[in-house]
């Protein structure tokens, strides 16, 4: 018994070194790129089109997503910008805004820490022109000109989450132990040489395929990190605790990629495939005279009953 | 929660669906019947003894049906009181 219960204790302390000691393929923290001082700059520099020639499959399915779009949304989410900015940074009486001159990247990261991170890579003019751009998008769509609605929404597309955000950007989340994203290496699942002049090397980033990597952004509450808290998006809180909490052990990769058959289109709720996988709804019914009360007295009634089960990851809806 | 995210803070009021947990929404619907007076008594008869029935479970994004939201589930069923009609 004693022998087992040393075995054990050595089995924990190896179990903690490993844990201690597993690391990706990241290095010292490199100096900060320089400011991109456009739109069009910051796009270039985290274009995917460059990756679609050997990964045309994974392209693809990524062109499809909401990620290829995190700007625009569905529309629905650069209109929601411009609301932050007109009900919430200008009203607000510490925020220094009062005209979108005085909008800057700090301000814009309310949004940007999920739907564009890289903007901060980007000189506060870019965060002004964004929102220039979307309000001149607007503005053409009231005004009926199509061609520079399209023009612009064209634009507001160029930013979005590309490769290179979460193979490079955020690949690496634990820092301290696996360094920090190297600016010549690509993060994914293998190592090795990557055939391609800006970022020669592939390397491992170990929480890829684990959940806390998509919690970076579809996170768990409010973002306490800024300045302005706010709370977009909950579905790793309640991954967490809600879920996993219950016995759950399903990754989010598992379902939005896998079992979705979806890869890199990763959806939700206006996918049919992902709807089928969220719940499972029962109805039933019966018919009766049912002695409601003294009043009503006997009323014919029919009691549908609905049985919904969430067999998710998370709440739903979340985000 | 709030609306937007300049007023948000956290989770107010959860209205959503638990993950790994059922939810039960029950409806009655009362079919169509009329009292009907003869010979000084009152009895209470069925107009319909036949009710169509359709449970539709929508996601509705902004809150309200302004042609964004999503069709979750939907099922018709045809319920009766054929067999049970007059009061008893």
């Amino acid at each position: 018994m004693k022998r087992a219960l040393i075995f054990g204790l050595i089995g924990c302390a190896g179990c903690i070194m490993l844990a201690l000691n597993a690391s990706g393929a990241g290095g010292p923290k490199p100096e900060p790129p320089p400011k991109a001082t456009t739109i069009a700059e910051l796009a270039e520099r985290y274009d995917s089109s460059r990756c679609a020639d050997c990964h045309e499959e994974i392209y693809d399915e990524w062109e499809e997503s909401l990620h290829a779009r995190s700007v625009l949304g569905s529309p629905r989410t650069a209109p929601t910008i411009i609301t932050t900015i007109e009900k919430g940074l200008k009203l607000f009486p510490y925020s220094g805004v009062k005209s979108d001159d005085d909008i800057t990247v700090e301000h814009l990261m309310l949004c940007a820490k999920c739907h564009l991170p890289q903007l901060d890579e980007a000189t506060d003019d870019v965060a002004r022109e964004i929102v220039a751009t979307i309000r001149g998008w607007q503005q053409a769509y009231r005004d009926g000109d199509d061609d520079k609605a399209e023009e612009l929404e064209e634009t507001i597309e160029s930013l979005n989450i590309g490769c290179m955000v979460c193979h490079n950007k955020i690949a690496l989340i634990h820092k301290y132990a696996d360094g920090y994203p190297q600016p010549d290496t690509v993060y994914g699942g293998q190592e090795g040489d990557h055939d391609d002049d800006e970022y020669s090397l592939m390397a491992e980033a170990p929480a890829i395929g684990e959940s806390i990597f998509c919690g970076q952004c579809h996170g768990q509450g409010p973002n306490f990190e800024l300045e302005h808290p706010s709370q977009c998006a909950t579905a790793y809180g309640s991954y967490l605790f809600a879920y996993v909490a219950h016995g759950g052990s399903e990754s989010c990769q598992e379902c939005h990629m896998y079992k979705s058959e979806l890869g890199h289109n990763m959806q939700s709720y206006r996918d049919d495939s992902m709807i089928e996988m969220a719940l499972d709804v029962k109805v039933e019914s019966q018919s009766l005279f049912w002695r409601k009360n003294k009043e009503e007295g006997v009323v014919p009634i029919g009691v549908i009953d609905v049985s919904m089960y969430n067999k998710s990851g998370h709440a739903i809806p979340d985000g | 929660m709030g609306r937007g995210p300049y007023e948000k803070s956290g989770i107010l009021r959860e209205t959503s669906l638990a993950p790994l947990k059922s939810t039960h929404e029950t409806f009655e619907i009362a079919y169509p019947f009329e009292d009907v007076e003869k010979d000084g008594k009152t009895r209470r008869e069925l107009l319909k003894d036949e009710l169509n029935v359709t449970v539709t479970l929508y996601y509705v994004p902004f809150g309200e049906f302004d042609g964004n939201e999503v069709v979750f589930f939907e099922e018709e069923k045809t319920i009766d009181l054929k067999t049970e009609w007059i009061w008893r």
